[in-house]
C-alpha cells in the first residue's frame, strides 16, 4: 500500500462528501413523499434525483472504505469496515461507521429489488435510512479528524447536514400526522 | 348515521316453494331435510359438471356467472399442492335482500349439501361459511345446522363485518384470511387463485342450495321447473314500504307481478337491489322472471331483490337516499370511489332538488366506473343511470321543480 | 396481444408520477388519480416500464391481455 498521506486525505475528503450526499439523499427522499404533480419540480424528477444521489453516495462510500482499509497509517482491516465489531482502531466510532454501511447496504439492496418485494416490506426496511444517517453522523463526530480539530470547512458542512436532516425529519413527521385529504383513510404517505 | 334506506329486517316471511323451499313447514332440522330430499349422494367432478352444465346453473349472487365455468376452472387448477377451497357466501350485506337468510332459516342443509357434495367432488380440504353480520337469527340457525352435520370436509364459520361491501368476493377472502373484511385488487379470478393462492370456488348461498338440490334430485327433476331454455327456480325478496320482507321461490318464466303486492301496481319498482335498476310499471307488469330476459328489458334481476315502494314514494328522492347510503358504505380504499361517490351523491341531490346538474352527474358517473378494486361504484352508477333511463317523466317533473308523487312523501 | 397498464386502486395514492412519465396514456382526474386512456404501444413500452418501477406505491402493473 502506498506510503504518505494521499489515501488518508482521500478518506477524509470522501468522508465529508459522503455525509453531505447522504444528507441530500435523505432530504430528497422526504421531498419525494410529499410532492404532488404540478407543484414545482415534477415528482418523478425529485424521486429519480433521490435515487441517483443515493447511488452516488454508495460510490463515495466504496472509495471511503477502500482508502480506509488501504491506508497503512491506521490499522483497519477490510472485515472491520464491513461489520461493527472487532476493530482495533477506534472500535466504537469505526463500528458505528460499519453499522451505517450495513444499514445502507440493506436499504440499497431492498430498493434495487423493490418491485419484487411487497410495498410494506420495502417501506419498513427503508426507514433504516434514518438510522444509517445517524450512525454516519456519530461516526463523523467521533472519528472525523477534521471535525475533531475544529476545522471550519468540515464543521460548517457537518452542522449544515444536521440542520437539514432535522428539518427534513420535521417535515416528514408533519406530513405523517396530516396526510393529503384525498389519500384513502388510514394510510400515511 | 349511515343507515340503509331499506332497513335490515328483524323478521322476514318465507313462502313455501316448488323446489328449494318445498316442505319448509316441517322445519330446518337435518332429519326433516333428509326426509324431504333423501341422502346426499357422492358425485365425481365430471358428473357434477355435467349436471351443472345440463341446467345452465348460474350464480345467484347478482352477477349470474355460469357456475360450470367456475367449477371447471377450480377442478382444472386443483392439485396435490394446491388444494381447492369451497366458500359459501351468506353474508347478505344488502339490507333489501333476505333470500340467503331465508335459506339459513328454512333450508340450511340444502346450502350445506351443495357445498359438501362439491367439496367432495373437488377433494377440497375445507369449506368456509361466511355468516351475515346483521341477521342474528339466521346466523344462529346456520350455526345449529353446521353442528348437526358430521362427515365431509371441515366446515369453518366466519362472520362478516356489518357493511354493504362485506359480501364482495375479495372482501370475503380477506375476512377468511384474517384480515379486514374489505375489497382488495384481484389480479386473478378466485377460481384460479383465491384463498392463500389456492383455487377457490366462492359462491352465493342460494347457488349452493341450487347445486345441492341438483345433486339430490338429478337433472331431470330439476328441469321440470322453469322453462326449457332456463330451467330451475330463483329466490326473490320483495320489499316495500311498511311491509315485512317476503321471500318467494319462483320458477323461471313466471310473471314477476305475481309476487308483488297490490299496493305496488301502477308505480315504479327497483329491481336488483341498491345496485339495481328502476323499472316503470309497464315494464314490471310485463316482466317474466328470467336472467337473460330481464337483462334485455334493461332491468337485470341481480340477486333477486325487488323493492316496490308503491305510488306515494318518490323514486328520485329514494334514489338520493340510497346513493347517500352507498357513498357512506365505500370501503374508503380507492381514491375514485372515496372521492367520487360523495360527489355523485351531492350531484344527484341537486338534480332531485330541481337544480341543473345533469352534466356534472354524468361526468362523475363516468369517472367512477371501473376505477376501483370492486364494483361498488359501478353498481351505484347503474342505479343512478336507471333513474334517467326508466323514469324520464319523474326526472322532468323534478327539473321543473315539482314531483309526480304526493308532496308529503318528499320529506322521506 | 395488447399490453395495458392496470392500477392497484387500494395502493394508489394519486402521487401522479405515472402521468408525468406517460402523459400520452395517463391523465389525472380532479382528485389526482390516474385515468388510463389507451393501451401501451411498443413505442410507449419503455416509459411504461419506468412508470411501473417509479410508482412510489407500486400501484401500477403492466399486464398482457
Amino acid at each position: 500500500m502506498s506510503e504518505g498521506p494521499l489515501l488518508w486525505y482521500l478518506n477524509r475528503a470522501t468522508g465529508l462528501t459522503l455525509l453531505v450526499l447522504l444528507t441530500a439523499s435523505v432530504v430528497l427522499g422526504v421531498l419525494s413523499t410529499g410532492s404532488r404533480p404540478g407543484r414545482g419540480l415534477p415528482v418523478f424528477v425529485t424521486q429519480h434525483l433521490h435515487r441517483n444521489v443515493a447511488l452516488l453516495s454508495v460510490v463515495a462510500l466504496v472509495v471511503h472504505v477502500l482508502t480506509a482499509v488501504g491506508d497503512s497509517f491506521v490499522d483497519i482491516r477490510w472485515w472491520q469496515a464491513l461489520q461493527p465489531f472487532g476493530a482495533s482502531y477506534e472500535p466504537l466510532w469505526l463500528g458505528l461507521g460499519a453499522l451505517s454501511l450495513d444499514l445502507i447496504a440493506v436499504v440499497v439492496v431492498t430498493s434495487a429489488l423493490r418491485t419484487r418485494l411487497s410495498h410494506r416490506a420495502w417501506r419498513s426496511v427503508h426507514q433504516a435510512s434514518w438510522a444509517a444517517w445517524a450512525c454516519a453522523l456519530a461516526h463523523t463526530l467521533g472519528i472525523g479528524t477534521d471535525v475533531e480539530n475544529g476545522r471550519i470547512w468540515a464543521v460548517a458542512p457537518t452542522a449544515g447536514c444536521v440542520l437539514a436532516v432535522c428539518l427534513a425529519a420535521g417535515l416528514r413527521l408533519s406530513r405523517w400526522q396530516d396526510p393529503s385529504p384525498h389519500v384513502p383513510a388510514g394510510r400515511s404517505t | 348515521m349511515n343507515t340503509p334506506p331499506v332497513p335490515y329486517p328483524d323478521e322476514i316471511r318465507v313462502h313455501p316453494g316448488p323446489a328449494l323451499l318445498a316442505g319448509i313447514e316441517r322445519g330446518p332440522s337435518l332429519t326433516a331435510h333428509r326426509l324431504q330430499y333423501g341422502d346426499l349422494p357422492r358425485v365425481d367432478v365430471d358428473t357434477l359438471l355435467d349436471l351443472v352444465t345440463g341446467v345452465g346453473l348460474r350464480g345467484r349472487g347478482g352477477a349470474a356467472f355460469p357456475l360450470a365455468t367456475k367449477l371447471e376452472t377450480v377442478a382444472r387448477r386443483a392439485g396435490r399442492s394446491r388444494r381447492p377451497v369451497v366458500v359459501v357466501n351468506l353474508s347478505e350485506g344488502e339490507s333489501a335482500s333476505s333470500k340467503d337468510s331465508a335459506l339459513a332459516l328454512t333450508r340450511p342443509h340444502l346450502v350445506l349439501d351443495g357445498a359438501v357434495v362439491t367439496a367432495r367432488a373437488l377433494r377440497a380440504t375445507e369449506i368456509h361459511v361466511v355468516l351475515p353480520a346483521e341477521r342474528a337469527l339466521a346466523a344462529r340457525r346456520m350455526r345449529e345446522a353446521v353442528a348437526e352435520r358430521s362427515g365431509g370436509p371441515p366446515l369453518h364459520l366466519h362472520t362478516a363485518e356489518p357493511r354493504f361491501v362485506a359480501g364482495q368476493s375479495s372482501a370475503v377472502i380477506e375476512l377468511i384470511s384474517g384480515r379486514p373484511n374489505l375489497p382488495v385488487t384481484s389480479w386473478r379470478p378466485d377460481a384460479v387463485s383465491g384463498l392463500d393462492g389456492r383455487p377457490t370456488l366462492l359462491s352465493n348461498a342460494e347457488t349452493w342450495a341450487q347445486l345441492g338440490l341438483l345433486a339430490l334430485q338429478g337433472g331431470a327433476q330439476y328441469r321440470r321447473r322453469g322453462t326449457a331454455g332456463e330451467p330451475g327456480t330463483a329466490l326473490l325478496t320483495v320489499t316495500g314500504t311498511h311491509r315485512l320482507p317476503q321471500v318467494y321461490e319462483v320458477e323461471y318464466g313466471a310473471r314477476l307481478r305475481d309476487v308483488l303486492p297490490d299496493a305496488a301496481a301502477g308505480a315504479p319498482a327497483l329491481i336488483g337491489g341498491f345496485h339495481g335498476s328502476w323499472a316503470a310499471w309497464p315494464t314490471v307488469a310485463s316482466a317474466r322472471v328470467s336472467v337473460p330476459g330481464m337483462r334485455l328489458l334493461g332491468v337485470p334481476l341481480g340477486a333477486g331483490v325487488v323493492h316496490a315502494p308503491g305510488a306515494s314514494i318518490c323514486p328520485l328522492a329514494f334514489t338520493s337516499r340510497i346513493v347517500a347510503y352507498l357513498a357512506g358504505q365505500s370501503a374508503g380504499r380507492c381514491g375514485p370511489c372515496l372521492n367520487g361517490l360523495p360527489a355523485l351523491s351531492a350531484a344527484l341531490d341537486r338534480v332531485t332538488d330541481g337544480h341543473d346538474g345533469r352534466d356534472r352527474l354524468d361526468e362523475l358517473a363516468h369517472l367512477v366506473v371501473r376505477r376501483g378494486a370492486c364494483a361498488h361504484p359501478d353498481g351505484t352508477v347503474r342505479l343512478v343511470r336507471s333513474v334517467f333511463a326508466a323514469l324520464p317523466g319523474e326526472v322532468s317533473a323534478h327539473a321543473a321543480g315539482g314531483c309526480l308523487r304526493t308532496p308529503e312523501e318528499l320529506a322521506s | 396481444m395488447t399490453r395495458r397498464l392496470r392500477v392497484d386502486w387500494p395502493a394508489c395514492h394519486g402521487r401522479g408520477l405515472c402521468h408525468e412519465l406517460l402523459p400520452e396514456i395517463v391523465e389525472l382526474d380532479e382528485w389526482g388519480y390516474p385515468i388510463v386512456t389507451g393501451p401501451v404501444t411498443d413505442a410507449l413500452r419503455a416509459d411504461a416500464e419506468t412508470a411501473v418501477s417509479s410508482c412510489p406505491r407500486l400501484a401500477l402493473r403492466l399486464v398482457k391481455e
